[in-house]
């Protein structure tokens, strides 16, 4: 029998929750509220990805054509180093946490992050750090040493613009901002479900952000500490990475990639979860085998922090140190083919509706799965000295980076947009958008393999013409145009949308969690009441009790 | 019981922070170019003592919370003052110690002992300092009244980050100041 | 793919040590197609056999199976067990400790060229790097600067050059011929025009080679050729560069006693002509910005000597 539980008011009012519409931008830079803040992390995002993409076509125009001169070596430097950065640590970073903290306390039956005011002051913090980082454009040269910075590249005598010094600032903001939500959403998973909500019924999305929180916590600070100790290098003469000096090459790269291996899975997990939400709401099915898919969350977690080493095959640690990591590198793609597979699981034996958020998720499994597997190659350590550093790398980075993260993000966006706004998007131009896409990107990274092997280290202003590289360079700056126009079709689809798209009812999508139960958009007060919780999928249970889950035993429930 | 569970992982946070500078530390020390002569100029009685004094805060905060829980505003007050003093007294010893090394010009650039070690303590010393302003705002709430009540958990919050910077200085202070002379006596 | 078949690659493998790697990447992609073809399979199986319509009612609503999980987490262990395994000892081949041996060579990246020492002779040359073939070697790979990296695609595999750090590689050429390489660690303005060229000669032919490396700088006879040794050792040429025989002894800059016996000049960036020289010598910043070499201004009259200087210097 299911009779409502009705959500305790917080004991003290929430700050700043008196929302003035009246006020219109400084209410949205003074609101403390979550949904919001989660919508001001994903503009941020959409932001630096158009920023961030615009720069990426810079790049191909001047790799269109071997020994072109459009942008000078100092100009490309900058240009890669700042795509890499700002696609990393603002757009992926913020598209994840702005999901996180938007949805989270919603799928929880909460009002609102455990702590909203420290959620603004991390959201902001790490604006500024992005406005930082751009500012070095106008303050003598952004950094030129790439997003990983290798010592002793990054040092005042072979980089004596101030780029690097805001490069560290910036991520510094950035990075305890990052840090600051991380421990909300933990805090916030921890003790604000609702009454009766136990960790065995967190939809699988909260679970993987709870996971990331952790994640995020531990991986972080080692990068802060690296970005402390470069600015002391550079600014009070330090030695920690000065080689000329006695400091250590090895060490930054320890510290930067202890944080950095990380930090891709902190991209990737909460995508992972948005996948499994959208596969079971339009396969109109529970998730295959939940307990393997959040178990294999937390093996990828623990892995993580043991594979680091395989970004430094090539320095010479010797076959002892290569062949540990080897391992954990390759332990890891186990559970990431438990997700995969019990994703298909999932889609078996439903009844699949394919719309836009579901193409992006079902072309996801494919294009991960190319990403996962060039990611094993590299773990098969002969391969590594071969492939490390060249086109390869970036092949195998966006595979996993836009194949992987963006396409979940996307198809988060596809599926949530309605929520969010109240608005439906319109399907037909969604799939325009889907396929070309697909297809620009398909184009634009799959040839990067090929150069990777013809011998095309990365990060070249430009390349000799040799046999191959005109033509492959040619396609893929080709398919980097056509990724470009698909993003015209997609900033359009959601102008119109905004403008007159159809108005969204409550849960167009007979979704399974309690963000649909609420009105759409979301009032600020998210919850009067709750139906109690029986299963992970609370609401199924309300809108389908005859086939719900609470009635089933455990064993039912969770396959096991 | 948020803010405490909040302070636990700020804490966990903090601490691979300081795993990792402390891991560059020690990185260097194994390697030539880290200078024995700047060690010669450690006062390590002195700093010892000043160890000790951090080390009793840690236990006055924790007779703070004693009196906390059972009521006891008056003795609450007297336990923060003399965490707050002790802690003072701490940062103070180790401006006098940084004077000391100016002096003799024992700068940061003096190689990969004097980077080191400027940046680690300099780092504790800067958590210290965030844990004093947090213990004045308490003490300051505490006489306005706010801990009446011996529910509240803030000061159990702060508390933890307290006991965390006091060990973390034991930990910093066995690397930097004796460490060094096992390792490296060339 | 099939064009990196047909063109050099790490497939076309000219050594030992890249065959090996060669054979080891086979068996990865065999592995890695059977898999991605699974996933595409069943994906598109799924896809048309469960698509649903408009109005069709709630399908079955099952959770999971361990059967299914179990062979989801077997397989894969398998693989990656016999992965691992190869891994091992590919490794182990291809890239043994070097056990204090001599090496043959001392590879040192400099920004932006390629320095390289003969062990026990005294022939030091740039960016054009002579091997033997048919004979196992062992190469020092050092920095003298920021981290560059060793790779020669057909060789095998690669090698950063670290500040501080002395690494090594092997390698067993086995047929002669030109290969083509660049340096693949970011090191800075110039890292694209980085690049290696490895001339893997018989044996005998290689001795020959090194000892002609070993001779000192030709000194000049023509009366303009006079004019430019005594013009770069006057200005400060010598500082940065070093031409055995003279006093120009540097070593900021490439090696320049046997210049005219390069096919190409800067790293690859160009092939090695008079013309491309006097560009060079006017304005090093204009044909290679970020090089470390200043710009001087210097006479039309000036460069010419040099360059009938330099092009003696075979
Ligand atoms: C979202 C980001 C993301 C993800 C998920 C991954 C996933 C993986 N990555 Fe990747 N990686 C990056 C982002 C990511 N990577 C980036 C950005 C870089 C470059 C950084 C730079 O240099 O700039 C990089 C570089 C990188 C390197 C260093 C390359 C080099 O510079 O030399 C290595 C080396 O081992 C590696 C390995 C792996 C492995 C083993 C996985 C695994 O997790 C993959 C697991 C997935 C699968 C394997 C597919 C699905 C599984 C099945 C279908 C089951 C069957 C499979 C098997 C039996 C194998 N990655
Ligand atoms: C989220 C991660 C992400 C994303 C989405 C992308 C997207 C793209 N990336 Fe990038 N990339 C990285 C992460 C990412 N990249 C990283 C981490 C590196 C390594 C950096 C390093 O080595 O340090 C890298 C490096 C990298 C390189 C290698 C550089 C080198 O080694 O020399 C290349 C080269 O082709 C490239 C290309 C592209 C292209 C064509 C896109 C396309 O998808 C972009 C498509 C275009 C758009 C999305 C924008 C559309 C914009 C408009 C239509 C204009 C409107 C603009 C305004 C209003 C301002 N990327
Ligand atoms: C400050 C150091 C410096 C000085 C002084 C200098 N050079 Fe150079 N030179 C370099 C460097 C570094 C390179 C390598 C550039 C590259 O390939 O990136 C170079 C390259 C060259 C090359 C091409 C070598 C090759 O194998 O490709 C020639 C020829 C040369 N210099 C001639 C001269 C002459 C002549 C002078 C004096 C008029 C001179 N250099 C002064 C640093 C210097
Ligand atoms: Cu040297 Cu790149
Ligand atoms: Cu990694």
């Amino acid at each position: 029998m299911i009779t409502d539980v009705t959500i305790p008011e917080p004991q003290a009012p929430l700050p700043g929750a008196g929302v003035n519409s009246s006020q219109g931008l400084l209410q949205w830079i003074s609101s403390v509220d979550h949904k919001q803040i989660g919508i001001l992390y994903l503009l941020m995002s959409l932001f630096y990805l158009l920023v961030g993409g615009a720069l990426a076509l810079l790049m191909r125009v001047q790799l269109m054509a071997p020994e072109n001169q459009f942008l000078g070596p100092e100009a490309y430097n900058q240009l890669f180093t700042m795509h890499g950065t700002t696609m990393i640590f603002f757009v992926l970073t913020p598209a994840i946490l702005g999901f996180s903290v938007y949805l989270t306390p919603l799928m929880i039956g909460a009002n609102e992050m455990a702590f909203p005011r420290l959620n603004a002051f991390s959201f902001w913090i790490a604006f500024f750090g992005g406005l930082l980082l751009y500012f070095s454009f106008l303050a003598g040269g952004a950094p030129n040493a790439g997003w990983f910075n290798y010592a002793p590249l990054n040092q005042m005598q072979y980089s004596s613009q101030p780029g690097i010094d805001y490069y560290c600032i910036g991520l510094l903001l950035a990075g305890i901002g990052t840090v600051g939500t991380g421990a909300n959403l933990i805090v916030t998973i921890i003790s604000l479900r609702s009454h009766g909500f136990k960790y065995r019924y967190l939809p699988i999305f909260v679970w993987m952000v709870f996971i990331n929180g952790f994640l995020i916590l531990a991986a972080f600070p080692s990068l802060n500490a690296a970005l402390v100790m470069l600015l002391i290098d550079r600014q009070l003469d330090g030695h920690f990475f000065n080689t000329a000096s006695g400091g250590s090459a090895l060490l930054w790269q320890h510290l930067f990639w202890l944080f950095g291996h990380p930090e891709v899975y902190i991209v990737v997990l909460p995508p992972f979860g948005i996948i499994s939400e959208v596969i079971q709401v339009y396969s109109r099915k529970p998730i295959f085998g939940y307990p393997f898919v959040v178990g294999s969350g937390f093996a990828i977690a623990l892995l993580a922090f043991g594979v680091w080493v395989h970004h430094m095959f090539a320095t010479g640690m010797g076959n002892t140190m290569n062949s540990f990591f080897a391992a954990s590198s390759m332990l890891i793609g186990i559970p990431t083919g438990v997700k995969i597979f019990n994703w298909l699981g999932t889609m078996w034996g439903g009844s699949i509706r394919f719309t836009t958020a579901m193409l992006f998720a079902t072309s996801f499994l494919v294009e991960f799965t190319i990403g996962g597997l060039s990611g094993i190659s590299f773990a098969i350590v002969p391969i590594d000295w071969q492939l490390t550093d060249t086109y390869y790398v970036v092949a195998h980075l966006h595979y996993v980076f836009l194949g992987g993260s963006l396409f979940g993000l996307l198809s988060g966006l596809f599926y949530w947009f309605p929520k969010m706004t109240g608005r439906m998007l319109n399907e037909k131009l969604g799939r325009w958008f889907f396929w070309l896409f697909v297809i620009g990107f398909n184009l634009t990274f799959f040839m990067q393999h090929i150069l990777g092997v013809i011998g095309m280290p990365r990060r070249v202003y430009t390349f000799p013409n040799l046999p191959g590289f005109g033509l492959l360079n040619l396609i893929s700056s080709l398919g980097a145009f056509l990724m470009g126009v698909s993003m015209l079709v997609f900033l359009y689809l959601l102008y119109e949308a905004l403008r007159r798209g159809k108005r969204a009812s409550d849960n167009p999508w007979d979704g399974y969690t309690f963000e649909w139960l609420t009105t759409s958009p979301p009032q600020l007060k998210n919850f009067d009441t709750l139906p109690p919780v029986f299963s992970f999928r609370p609401l199924h249970d309300l809108n389908h009790p005859e086939i719900g889950d609470h009635k089933k035993s455990t064993d039912d429930k969770y396959g096991t | 019981m948020e803010s405490k569970l909040m302070m636990k992982l700020v804490v966990g946070s903090e601490a691979i922070f300081f795993l990792a500078l402390m891991m560059g530390f020690v990185y260097f020390a194994y390697f030539p170019g880290f200078d024995p002569k700047s060690l010669a100029l450690l006062d390590l009685t002195k700093t010892g003592a000043f160890t000790v004094l951090l080390l009793a805060s840690s236990f006055t905060f924790w007779r703070a919370e004693i009196s906390h829980r059972n009521g006891q505003i008056g003795s609450l007050k007297g336990w923060l003052a003399a965490t707050v003093g002790l802690g003072v007294i701490f940062l103070f010893g180790q401006g006098m110690e940084y004077n000391h090394l100016l002096v003799n010009q024992l700068v940061v650039s003096k190689g990969t002992f004097a980077t080191g070690f400027f940046t680690l303590t300099g780092f504790h010393g800067l958590h210290v300092f965030i844990g004093l302003i947090m213990l004045a705002v308490v003490l300051y709430l505490t006489f306005l009244g706010d801990f009446d009540r011996p529910q509240s958990s803030v000061i159990s919050a702060v508390g933890i980050y307290w006991h965390f910077v006091d060990i973390v200085w034991v930990i910093v202070f066995t690397l930097v100041y004796i460490l060094p002379h096992v390792v490296n006596m060339k | 793919m099939l064009l990196s078949l047909l063109i050099p690659s790490i497939f076309s493998s000219a050594s030992s040590e890249a065959s090996e790697i060669t054979t080891l990447t086979l068996y990865f992609i065999i592995a890695s197609v059977g898999i991605l073809l699974t996933v595409i399979g069943l994906l598109i199986y799924v896809s048309v056999k469960f698509r649903g319509k408009p109005g069709d009612p709630e399908p079955r609503q099952f959770t999971g199976n361990k059967v299914v999980e179990g062979v989801m987490i077997t397989i894969p262990t398998l693989l990656v067990g016999g992965f691992f395994y190869l891994t091992l000892s590919t490794m182990q081949t291809v890239l043994p400790p070097a056990d204090g041996l001599k090496p043959e060579v001392v590879i040192r990246g400099h920004q932006f060229w390629w320095e390289a020492q003969y062990a026990g002779k005294n022939a030091v040359v740039a960016n054009e790097i002579h091997l033997p073939v048919g004979r196992r070697i062992l190469m020092h790979i050092e920095a003298a600067d920021v981290i560059h990296d060793w790779w020669v695609p057909e060789l095998g595999a690669k090698m950063d050059a670290i500040p501080g750090r002395t690494n090594h590689l092997w390698v067993t050429i086995r047929k002669p011929g030109v290969y083509e390489g660049a340096c693949s660690e970011f090191c800075g303005a110039q890292h694209a025009w980085m690049r290696i060229r490895v001339v893997a000669q018989p044996e005998a032919e290689y001795q020959q080679w090194v000892r002609e490396r070993q001779q000192n700088a030709v000194t000049p006879t023509t009366a303009s050729a006079v004019a430019g040794a005594a013009f770069f050792n006057r200005e400060t040429c010598g500082t940065c560069h070093r031409i055995r025989g003279t006093v120009a002894n540097g070593n900021v800059g490439p090696d320049l006693t046997h210049f005219a016996s390069r096919q190409t000049m800067l790293s690859g960036m160009m092939p090695n002509t008079r013309e491309n020289l006097r560009r060079w010598l006017q304005d090093p910043q204009a044909v290679k910005p970020g090089a470390k070499m200043p710009r001087f201004i210097y006479s039309k009259d000036s460069i010419n000597v040099l360059v009938d200087y330099l092009t003696t210097l075979k």
